[in-house]
């Protein structure tokens, strides 16, 4: 925890409107001006890392609202990451909680044990256990973190289990860019719909989009967990896949895993092997939306006549500031209508493995953010994160999908323009 | 009860300061004689409060010759004033530099002074833009009852510094001490006045009022008067160019109604009349009734109900988009009076406002208490430790706020 | 020391009973964070902290510090820039964050009642759909609660046409130290008996804790036009304030910044500022559509005719959001000019602007320190930030020092020592430069009038030996925790 990071916060109190945590529960300690002021009493040495202490921190879901409310410019992100690692390093963790964070960590990040998990989840759903648990009540009476997890895991096809990204796909017509693909893990396991109709739309859009097969995880939920050299271990192994490639652009699908990729250059500053590619490699990455955005849009977009309702992700809204292409792809769409979204803007409570180590007030802001979404009465949602995805369908019962998703429906439309017409 | 409240209290001195200094010795006078204190101007509000407490002799302290306009600020838009000049002569004074006082209460017969108005907390019409007279003072400077000059506010409108005493002065009617000066912030004078008239029923009225409010037009008063079947004269101030725009839209939210909107000449006479209506004499009553600004339909009607089975004729004049009316009683002895005001109070009440009394027979306060039903316990309770805190032994006016203060 | 432990544990029970153990805060690094408002010179730990949900939750707190007898201290959202939520370390911090409730809104009568943590800006957003707003804005709106409005008696640059929170406050329900409940005014105007309800508004929590408000609310201005006028010096910029005004304009606001303020709000809003300009004058006017156009095109006439340099005019809403962003958030992101700043809120009657500005340039070159200048221009209201490093105790002190002058100078000027921020702990001292002995003494005999022990917020508006004796500054330990004879609870 950096003392002149910490330093340049002047305890204005701008954040706490924006903040999740201090708009469930109203006290200082869970808003950023009191979480900074706690890691500086700690820095100090006048506060001890207690449970406490790592309380406050834990519950920070490290949206980032509040670094876009700063008027100071301070860098948030940067300490909570730091704080988080200091927890790693300092405290330990009651045994429960240790178990149930190394299953995720050991599960999520990383295509082949999601998978594995993905077929369990199948067999969950499919085969009875899922409706057993349901209905002699024992899921009610799950402790909150499973219960979290149960909710969690969506609907998986077996065939999703087994499917992959092509490794090479050719642009259609005259090659504009050419793309690095970022595949992700939950979206390839779970969302792999989402992952083809990227690739899709990015080749009709001139972009030669190479897929590296063996890339594993980007490492955004070790980094933004405070797992630090778990993490910069992953980055390191991204960069060796990715950075030879000779790319325009690194393209990723989930907004999770861009803020995080475009924070390699800091996360691997200090290791003289790596510091330079991960900085240019960063410099190149961009979330899908960006890069369509910045095209001239070339394929031909059918009618869709759909109310949408845009959800802005906070790894993509706050973290990486983007909040203008993904609105700007969707109304290249003709018959889409945007439907603005009437809330505080706050996170839906998601935020990487939140929803399930902190599952009462994720809860508590997904069910407000389901109700606000519903209160637009938009046909669907469209979000580019699919943890949002996840944590938004336990209590929105209407459809759900990222924005490429509804560009490759309307471009394999049949009512698309066609040459010559 | 002008002259009749100075007949019911015994005066054994009358002091007629010039300064500070002057004020000061008047009040250790009284303090010296172990005497009340009655402050009066030009004691055109003498008969508002309740009766005084008898028992003690009375020095009254006449604030007329302490009239001075000490300083006045054009470009900084502030002026400061002792407390017993003459509104009339303030705001001629002012006018040469196109500024004026925002607040217009009716004038009454005699010259009212300005620290008059403030510590009746006065208004008029054009309260509904400018506010009422306890947002236009600044500053003030009181003495106390045992001598002490107390300070409060400053020369600049902007000015958190301390504790609002000017607040408790304005409405005090004399008990808490003698008001010596006051620091006025003011207003330019408008450019130009226009107004138009509108025949309608206090239903019709409360709609039109309520849906001005809720337009962009600005007005600087909206008065309803019960007279025939009832009539709103609605006021605009401002540059000359804009106000036919405004005009025209107020004309439209009046058609809206159904009603008929009659362009007045002379405006700012008319308004000078509609004003004047806000003020009595005795043997006429006059109850003031205060109420949200929606309910002029129910304080209407409420009127209509109290007079009936009575020889009174009862007039309201309400400063309607405000909520704050008046009520002139007419005819009929004290006791029809008493009637009319006990049943008007019980309904104003039950909408949540309160009736209290102005100008009056002096004998009606033996059948009405001006100021109707005490409050609740622990704020009465806080009224006389602020009383006792400022004037321990009770000497300034003892017996006519509310609660017998 | 025993006794103090004993008395401690009979009070941390009862609040325990009436908070519930997540409304009552006891571990040191939790009341730690409470330690400070906006102001973070002044920091004292408070010996509990309450979080009470409702009215009856604060009666409860409130009967409990009487029956000890131990002083309270109310607190909103923190922001506060005068120390008036600086907590007593041997007392309750009552925070009321999480009353919060918007609890009756009467839109054809233009008022709403609210709980005294709802925010500023959270009021005017509950009545946007009605055409209505709530005017007083002071520039933390998005966070600073009503409840801290009231006990400041906060403006914002708003408040030169259309007055503060006192002109906005139509009743309050308080808790009095004593626990028992008054209510203060109502819906209807004129309240009977004593204005206690205006004195309270701006007694800075010295008065009793309000539970419940009742504000007016304005229509929404049928046009508003705003522009930013750039001058080579705020002299000559204040000059264009004069001309606007003696021409009968009232604008709804007139704001000034110079030019180290400037480069601080560019860095954060990127709002469009020039950079190189000696002074910004926004110029915002509302009201009547056709009114407001022809007052709009003099001014512009006025601040050419004045010396302007450059004018820019906002063509739309988001436009204007972007001037007001730059300039509301200029405080704050003085913390990218330097590490730490004092901000004064003195006022001076408008006319001797420049000659006050000249003033303190002078005082800042002789002390060795920058300081940046925001302000309300059209009601003299100043905001000098002295800027400085706190790191260095020397530079700390210099700063403190040179704070203290000019809010002193402004009173020299004939202006007064808070134009909207408060007296709080920060200014107390300085109060006899104002206001002589018996206007001091006056006004505590009213405040004990209310508080007869004196436990409600202490140490703070009046200057008392306890508080003067010492110099204000950075955190202190009790004497008796410095000589280890007690220790932090």
């Amino acid at each position: 925890m950096d003392r002149e990071l910490i330093n340049d916060c002047v305890h204005c109190g701008f954040c706490l409107p924006a903040c999740p945590t201090y708009s469930l529960w109203g006290e200082e300690m869970d808003s950023p001006r009191g979480r900074i002021h706690l890691m500086k009493t700690a820095l100090d040495g006048d506060t001890a890392i207690d449970a406490t202490w790592v309380g406050h921190l834990d519950a920070c879901l490290g949206c980032m609202a509040c670094v876009s409310a700063c008027p100071s410019g301070v860098h948030y992100d940067e300490l909570i990451e730091s704080a988080r690692a200091t927890i790693e390093d300092e405290y330990r963790r009651p045994w429960r909680d240790r178990a149930f964070r190394r299953v995720l960590f050991t599960v999520f990040p990383g295509r082949r044990r999601l998978r594995v998990a993905a077929v369990f989840a199948w067999i969950h759903r499919r085969l009875g256990p899922a409706a057993l648990l349901r209905r002699t009540g024992v899921r009610d009476r799950l402790p909150p973190r499973l219960k979290a997890l149960e909710s969690v895991a969506p609907a998986v096809r077996l065939r999703d289990v087994v499917r992959r990204t092509p490794a090479l796909v050719p642009a259609v017509g005259a090659r504009r860019r050419r793309i690095g693909f970022v595949s992700g893990c939950v979206q390839e396991v779970f969302f792999g719909d989402v992952n083809a109709a990227t690739v899709r739309v990015l080749a009709a859009e001139g972009c030669e989009v190479v897929t590296p097969p063996a890339q594993g995880c980007c490492g955004a939920l070790e980094l933004h967990g405070g797992r630090e050299s778990a993490a910069m271990a992953r980055a390191r192994k991204i960069v060796d896949v990715f950075a030879p490639l000779g790319l325009d652009a690194v393209v990723v699908n989930a907004a999770g895993c861009g803020s995080a990729l475009k924070d390699y250059g800091r996360l691997l500053a200090d290791d003289p092997r790596y510091a330079e590619r991960a900085r240019d490699l960063a410099a190149k990455v961009r979330d899908v939306t960006e890069v369509l955005a910045e095209l001239e849009p070339r394929a031909a977009y059918g009618r869709l006549e759909l109310d949408v309702a845009y959800h802005d992700a906070c790894h993509l809204a706050h973290a990486q500031g983007v909040t203008g292409a993904p609105r700007t792809v969707l109304r290249r769409i003709p018959g889409v209508t945007l439907r603005p979204v009437l809330d505080d803007g706050l996170c839906c409570g998601s935020a990487g493995i939140y929803n399930l180590v902190q599952p009462e007030a994720a809860a508590e802001l997904g069910q407000r953010k389901a109700a606000t979404l519903a209160e637009t009465e938009a046909d669907v949602v469209v979000t580019t994160n699919p943890g949002c995805a996840l944590q938004i369908a336990r209590w929105l019962d209407r459809p759900i999908r990222h924005p490429v998703q509804l560009l490759d429906a309307a471009a394999r439309s049949p009512s698309r323009p066609r040459p010559g017409h | 009860m002008t002259a009749e409240t100075e007949a019911m209290i015994d005066v054994a001195a009358t002091h007629r300061p010039r300064d500070l200094t002057g004020a000061r010795a008047a009040v250790l006078a009284a303090r010296d004689d172990d005497a009340n204190i009655l402050v009066r101007g030009a004691g055109t509000k003498l008969s508002w409060a309740g009766r005084p407490t008898t028992g003690r002799a009375w020095h009254v302290i006449d604030t007329r010759e302490l009239n001075l306009l000490v300083s006045h600020d054009a470009g900084d838009m502030t002026a400061t004033v002792q407390a017993g000049i003459a509104l009339h002569d303030l705001q001629a004074e002012l006018g040469r530099a196109g500024q004026e006082f925002g607040c217009d209460p009716p004038g009454t017969a005699g010259r009212s002074t300005v620290g008059g108005v403030f510590v009746a907390n006065d208004g008029g019409p054009r309260r509904l833009r400018y506010g009422g007279v306890r947002d236009h003072v600044i500053g003030t400077t009181v003495v106390l009852a045992d001598g002490t000059v107390a300070r409060s506010g400053g020369d600049v409108i902007k000015n958190v510094a301390g504790y609002d005493l000017g607040k408790l002065w304005c409405g005090s009617l004399g008990t808490l001490g003698l008001v010596v000066e006051l620091t006025l912030r003011l207003h330019p004078v408008p450019e130009a006045t226009r107004a138009v008239r509108v025949p309608a029923s206090a239903p019709v009225a409360a709609a039109v009022v309520r849906d001005l409010l809720a337009s962009p037009v600005e007005c600087s008063a909206m008065e309803w008067a019960s007279v025939g079947r009832g009539a709103l004269l609605l006021v605009l101030e401002g540059p000359a160019r804009g106000l036919d725009t405004q005009v025209d839209a107020m004309i439209a939210i009046v058609r809206r109604h159904g009603a008929e909107a009659e362009p007045v000449d002379g405006a700012s006479d008319q308004l000078d009349t509609w004003r004047q209506a806000h003020s009595a004499e005795a043997p006429a009553t006059r109850a003031r009734a205060t109420s949200l600004p929606t309910d002029l339909a129910t304080i209407a009607e409420a009127l209509t109900a109290a007079v009936e089975g009575t020889p009174v004729e009862a007039s309201l004049y309400s400063h309607a988009g405000l909520g704050l009316h008046d009520a002139v009683l007419t005819g009929g002895d004290t006791r029809d009076h008493a009637v009319v005001v006990n049943r008007w109070r019980d309904a104003v009440t039950r909408t949540g406002g309160h009736v209290v009394l102005r100008e009056r027979p002096a004998e009606l306060d033996d059948h009405v208490d001006p100021w109707g039903d005490p409050p609740p316990a622990r704020y009465l309770d806080l009224m006389r430790s602020v009383k006792t805190a400022l004037d321990p032994h009770g000497r300034f006016s003892p017996g006519r706020f509310v609660g017998g203060i | 020391m025993e006794k103090l432990a004993i008395v401690s544990e009979a009070l941390r029970l009862e609040l325990h009973d009436v908070l519930g153990p997540a409304g009552l805060l006891t571990e040191w690094a939790q009341r730690r964070t409470y330690e400070s408002d906006g102001l973070t010179g002044y920091r004292a730990v408070p010996a509990f902290v309450a979080l009470p949900e409702n009215r009856d939750q604060v009666v409860g707190v409130v009967r409990a510090c009487a029956r000890h007898g131990v002083p309270l201290v109310p607190r909103g959202s923190g922001t506060g820039l005068s120390g008036g939520a600086l907590p007593h370390p041997d007392g309750v911090l009552i925070a009321l964050s999480r009353m919060r409730r918007v609890l009756d809104i009467d839109a054809a009568n233009q008022r709403i009642t609210v709980e005294p943590g709802v925010t500023n800006a959270q009021v005017s957003k509950a009545v946007a759909g009605y055409d209505l707003y709530y005017a007083p804005d002071p520039s933390s709106q998005v966070v600073c609660s009503i409840g801290g409005n009231v006990a400041e008696n906060s403006g914002g640059a708003h408040c030169l046409k259309y007055g503060f929170t006192t002109h906005h406050v139509l009743g309050c329900e308080v808790v009095l130290p004593d626990g028992e409940v008054v209510e203060l005014g109502g819906p209807t105007l004129d309240p009977l008996g004593y204005d206690l309800r205006g004195l309270f508004v701006g007694s800075e929590g010295t008065l009793g804790i309000v539970t419940k408000v009742t504000l007016r609310l304005l229509r929404r201005p049928e046009a508003v036009r705003t522009m930013v006028a750039d001058f080579a010096t705020p002299a000559a910029a204040g000059d264009a304030v004069g001309a606007i005004i003696a021409a009968g304009i009232v604008p709804a606001a007139v704001e000034m910044m110079d030019n180290l303020a400037i480069q601080a709000a560019e860095d954060d809003a990127h709002a469009g500022f020039d950079r190189d300009s000696g002074a910004a004058l926004i110029v915002e006017l509302d009201g009547p559509a056709a009114e407001c156009e022809a007052s709009f095109a003099d001014v512009v006439g006025l601040c050419t005719d004045n010396g302007a340099t450059a004018i820019r005019i906002a063509d739309d809403p988001a436009e204007r959001a972007r001037v007001w962003k730059g300039r509301k958030a200029a405080f704050a992101a003085m913390g990218r000019l330097a590490p730490d700043y004092f901000v004064q809120d003195g006022v001076i009657p408008r006319t001797r602007l420049g000659e006050c500005l000249d003033q303190i340039s002078q005082m800042a070159a002789a002390a060795g320190l920058r300081v940046a200048n925001v302000f309300h221009a059209g009601d003299g209201n100043l905001h000098p930030l002295v800027l400085y490093d706190g790191a260095d105790a020397e530079v700390t002190e210099r700063a403190e020092t040179l704070s203290k002058q000019i809010a002193e100078l402004c009173v020299a000027f004939g202006g007064s020592l808070s134009g909207e921020h408060g007296i709080g702990a920060d200014k107390a001292c300085s109060m006899p430069t104002m206001f002589t002995a018996d206007d001091l003494a006056v006004m505590d005999r009213v405040r004990a009038a209310f508080d007869p022990e004196g436990r409600c917020n202490p140490d703070k508006v009046l200057p008392t030996p306890r508080l003067c004796g010492e110099r204000p500054g950075p955190y202190k330990p009790h004497p008796l925790e410095a000589a280890g004879i007690i220790e932090r609870m």
